[in-house]
């Protein structure tokens, strides 16, 4: 049996011996001993540093809140994997990575964030200004702001200002969130004034605010909320796999399945009949000449 | 739609049904059943509200729970005690990280292609199966050895020799001689004891250990598969959530190892990695047959009798990556207990 390790690198995050595993410096073990929690060590893990007690606090309610969210991207995603029955990890590994563009992307709104503070600092202008620019650069561009808006909880993520709230309480407030507030309030000031529906902020901005100040840096941020949401992804899936039905297309279950023929509708190309090879060359020609294919091409 | 012509064996009367028959166009929503929802046991939500397991989410926050709670509530349905709380911090804090092993060295090599994170840490997830962080396997063990036992009358020591003399050196056993120099795994279960919840699961590990070490001929010990799954089983997790919820822990520290390898290391583009000559021991160098000679060249698969498909069978497992010298033991449906395994080698 060989323990050397699977790659050859240099590390600043964790050794391993036979005698302990140390993050950061610290024993593992004796960490978990002193009685340190869970968050704690996301700090160590990220940081290198122990965290102030409502700093703890403040990432134990951020990542309590981010945990669970029903229905979404990740969910769906994990639930539709089990219906092949693959191992489980493969549908926890799915959930997580529907992480992008758009589903929680909190390292894009923490680089949003950085560069126009760094546009503050820079240009010294305050960071309500730097919030102001930001929210007419991405509204003039006709792009969403980051951090805003949520299409299930269009009257306001239930988890957002509440973040926001415990922040604040918690003293835990720092540029971040004064500038994620300033962003707020130009984004509404401005929809306002061009007749705009009230959009209100989303978990991403409030969440990715209050981490930032913590002191986690946009993709350590992002890996602590969408890892965090893998642990839900996990308990959607065995929900599936132990009380739902394989292949999730049965006749026979007295609701329509998620994967039943009849959820399909089809509005590509009509039905036509498939070439010989003998008529291959000159049909594929034409098919190619024709250019009608392209409006189905993706 | 009108058909010019039959197309190969479609016409052929040995099929089972006139397949030019069959009718193109999707299927009609069927209206004689309920229509399609997302069924949940575990959360739902509107625009107001996110409820998991009957609790509000954000009231769940504001009433000073946090991610650990949260679990408890996803995976079992209630609030854990303090203690219980308490032991799940602990469990986590030791499966965040270890070092260059598999879920890091999964997420880094997926970093060398320029990914997102999530990529790299739902890959380090994959790292888990049921030889590396085989909670699932280790978990499974546990209850069906202790159902079959208990059904016949045996304690737990006869049941925990039974099962150390099928499974000695499996590594899902949890005893093996990784952590004979390190404390940690057997202050898991004194840590649990202290905290009071210490219950069946790590009673009988502790039986497995000490019928392990008897039979072992090399020095074994508790490890920390079985220290942590234990614990999480008497803690009242499943196997599958304790197998999901320490891979997605260790995600964690596999997103800060994509972190470092972005920051300190190059990306990888396609072809740029070469392979030596001197790592290789397949076939010779040989020339391609030109491709008008390959009936010539060519070794056809096909066997006919049972004497001949077992000789091409101990052939082809000659050549390493054909998968012949694999066999998964498959669900025995004979058998009521029958325990399916991956990757064992004939």
């Amino acid at each position: 049996m060989t323990r050397e390790p699977m790659l050859s690198r240099k590390t600043s995050i964790a050794y391993k011996t036979a005698e302990k595993t140390v993050l950061r410096g610290y024993d593992v073990s004796e960490l978990a001993e002193e009685g340190y929690s869970f968050c704690d060590a996301m700090f160590v893990l990220f940081q290198g540093r122990i965290p102030s007690e409502k700093e703890e606090k403040m990432l134990k309610y951020e990542m309590g809140a981010f945990l669970e969210h029903s229905m979404s991207p990740s969910a769906a995603s994990a639930i539709a994997v089990t219906a092949g029955r693959p191992n489980l990890p493969t549908a926890v590994a799915a959930g997580v990575m529907t992480f992008g563009g758009v589903h929680g992307p909190g390292a894009a709104h923490g680089y949003m964030m950085n560069k126009y503070i760094t546009r503050a600092q820079r240009e010294d202008k305050t960071l309500d200004e730097a919030a102001e620019i930001l929210v007419d650069d991405y509204m003039d561009a006709d792009q969403p702001v980051m951090g805003m808006g949520q299409p299930q909880h269009t009257d306001g993520d239930p988890r957002a200002e509440p973040i926001h709230l415990q922040q604040e309480e918690l003293g835990t407030n720092g540029a971040y969130h004064e500038f994620q507030r300033s962003v707020e309030k130009h984004f509404h000031a401005r929809r306002k004034r061009e007749g705009k529906n009230y959009v209100g902020v989303n978990v991403v901005g409030a969440g990715n605010a209050a981490l930032s100040d913590l002191g986690f840096a946009p993709n350590a941020a992002w890996c602590i909320g969408s890892v965090a949401r893998g642990y839900s992804c996990a308990t959607h899936a065995i929900f599936a796999m132990k009380k739902g039905r394989a292949w999730a297309a049965s006749k026979r279950e007295p609701m329509v399945q998620m994967l039943d023929l009849s959820m399909i509708k089809y509005v590509g190309p009509e039905d036509r009949e498939v070439p010989t090879q003998e008529e291959r060359q000159e049909y594929a020609e034409a098919q190619k000449k024709s250019g009608e294919y392209k409006k189905w091409v993706i | 739609m009108d058909k010019k012509r039959v197309i190969g064996n479609l016409d052929n009367p040995g099929l089972p049904y006139e397949y030019d028959k069959r009718e193109y166009g999707t299927v009609p929503l069927d209206t004689s059943r309920d229509p399609f929802q997302w069924v949940s046991e575990v959360a739902y939500k509107n625009t107001h509200r996110i409820v998991t397991r009957g609790y509000d989410t954000t009231e769940l926050m504001e009433q000073g729970y946090g991610i650990t709670d949260v679990m408890f509530i996803n995976f079992q349905a209630r609030i854990p005690t303090l203690a219980e709380d308490q032991m799940l911090n602990y469990i986590l804090i030791l499966s965040l990280e270890d070092g260059l092993s598999m879920p890091a060295a999964m997420s880094r090599m997926v970093a060398r292609s320029k990914t997102f994170l999530t990529q790299a840490c739902g890959t380090s997830i994959l790292a888990f199966g049921h030889a590396y962080g085989a909670y699932s396997a280790f978990g499974n063990m546990l209850l069906s050895a202790l159902e079959k036992g208990e059904s016949e009358g045996k304690d737990i020591e006869t049941i925990a020799k039974e099962l150390v003399a099928n499974k000695l050196g499996d590594p899902a056993l949890g005893v093996s001689d990784l952590m004979l120099k390190d404390p940690a795994a057997k202050r898991i279960f004194a840590r649990a004891e202290k905290l009071g919840v210490a219950g069946k699961y790590i009673a009988f590990t502790k039986e497995i250990v000490k019928a392990a070490q008897s039979a072992s001929s090399t020095p074994v010990d508790l490890d920390l598969l079985a220290a942590t799954g234990a614990v999480m089983m008497d803690l009242g997790f499943t196997p599958e959530a304790t197998w999901s919820i320490i891979a997605i822990t260790r995600s964690f520290g596999a997103g800060a190892h994509y972190i470092e390898e972005v920051e300190r290391e190059e990306h990888t583009r396609l072809g740029e990695s070469l392979t030596p000559k001197e790592m290789y021991d397949g076939p010779d160098d040989r020339p391609v047959p030109p491709l008008a000679d390959r009936d010539k060249a060519a070794t056809p698969a096909k066997t006919s009798t049972p004497d001949e498909w077992k000789a091409a069978f101990e052939e082809r497992k000659k050549l390493h990556g054909s998968g012949f010298s694999i066999i998964e033991e498959i669900h025995d449906p004979s058998k009521k207990t029958g325990v399916k395994t991956l990757g064992k080698k004939i």
